[in-house]
């Protein structure tokens, strides 16, 4: 009997994990989308993944913010949209970072975001 | 004991050749994707998650359905197409499902014979094609875990990329998916095709792959 139910809580901790990590995702986006309608540079930075960082005044950032709506992950890589903004992730060592923010879709290749992206 | 490593050594070397492989495959896997998580700005993740992953998955999914695929086509196309001179082909008279008295079944079953064979009705039709129907469906099961396995790592690539997602529809008429599935099905068909041809002319002292070494170029269903 015990070991049955050490299955069926490993079962249902495996199948929890897909949205553990949407939820972790989607903390990020919200932290990052309250940083940007609170204009706090310095929260914003950190919020972003490295590379995401290099060509960006953390101070000047003009985004739309507000609430994020949908989140998508796949494996490392997630996905968030707001009423008017459409953010990329990764996860890191260090947890969710933004690597694309302020994204508009391109047909046919990928999204031209005002920091970070491709 | 020694006796079981001689009656299966077959099974059991091809079984040793497989996992030690896998395992390889394991690490060589996790070492490439890491390189590329870090060249694209991500971390590396170690092996036993690279093992969970949909990378993983797909890699070998992708191989195995390709295998199952091309014993599947043999096993079938072996009932209706020879090749003259090949040791793995049929003679000529013999093409098709052959008769019960050939195929020991019905009546016609010996004391040995498996139930089946003397059983008549579905039970005898369904074991006359349990081995290609079980390649079929280990084929399709394989094929269908590099759909959902490659879905999920090719999102992940589209996400890393800055592009939107793909449904699991779009993925299979995606040319990530076909490019997968023929880059593999390719070898498969040229290596079943040149066995076939080199079994005419070449020999193997031995093997029951081959037909005896002096046998010759024209004679077909003999193997050594």
């Amino acid at each position: 009997m015990l070991r049955r139910l050490g299955l069926l809580a490993t079962v249902l901790a495996v199948a929890g994990c897909g949205s553990g990590t949407e939820d972790l995702a989607r903390r990020a986006a919200d932290e990052f989308a309250s940083a940007v309608s609170a204009g706090d540079s310095a929260r914003i930075c950190s919020l972003l993944t490295e590379r995401a960082r290099e060509h960006v005044d953390c101070a000047a950032v003009d985004l739309p913010g507000g609430e994020v709506e949908e989140v998508v992950v796949w494996g490392d890589a997630a996905r968030a949209r707001t009423a008017s903004d459409t953010l990329f992730l990764r996860e890191l060592a260090v947890g969710w970072r933004v690597s694309g923010a302020g994204c508009h879709p391109v047909p046919d290749r990928p999204y031209s975001c005002e920091v970070g992206g491709p | 004991m020694k006796k079981f490593l001689r009656d299966n050594g077959l099974g059991l070397a091809f079984g040793v050749l497989f996992l030690g492989s896998l395992v390889g495959q394991a690490f060589s896997g996790n070492a490439d994707v890491n390189a590329r998580r870090l060249a694209d700005g991500g971390d590396p993740i170690g092996l036993w998650q690279y093992v969970l992953s949909s990378d993983f998955a797909v890699d070998v999914a992708e191989n195995w359905q390709s295998e199952y695929l091309q014993f599947f086509l043999f096993i079938f196309a072996t009932v209706w197409l020879m090749q003259r001179g090949s040791n793995e082909s049929k003679l000529a008279d013999r093409l098709g499902p052959e008769s019960d008295e050939q195929q020991y079944l019905g009546r016609h079953a010996r004391s040995e014979s498996p139930p089946w064979a003397r059983a008549g009705g579905w039970r005898t039709r369904l074991y006359s094609n349990s081995l290609g129907l079980v390649m079929l469906g280990l084929f399709l099961g394989s094929w269908l875990t590099q759909s959902i396995a490659g879905r999920s790592a090719y999102n992940n690539e589209q996400l890393v990329d800055f592009q939107d997602p793909a449904s699991w529809w779009d993925y299979v008429l995606s040319a990530d998916f076909w490019n997968r599935s023929l880059q593999n099905w390719q070898s498969e068909f040229l290596a079943i095709g040149s066995m076939a041809i080199f079994s005419v002319y070449l020999r193997q002292r031995g093997s029951s792959e081959s037909k005896p070494v002096g046998a010759p170029h024209d004679r077909t269903d003999v193997s050594g």
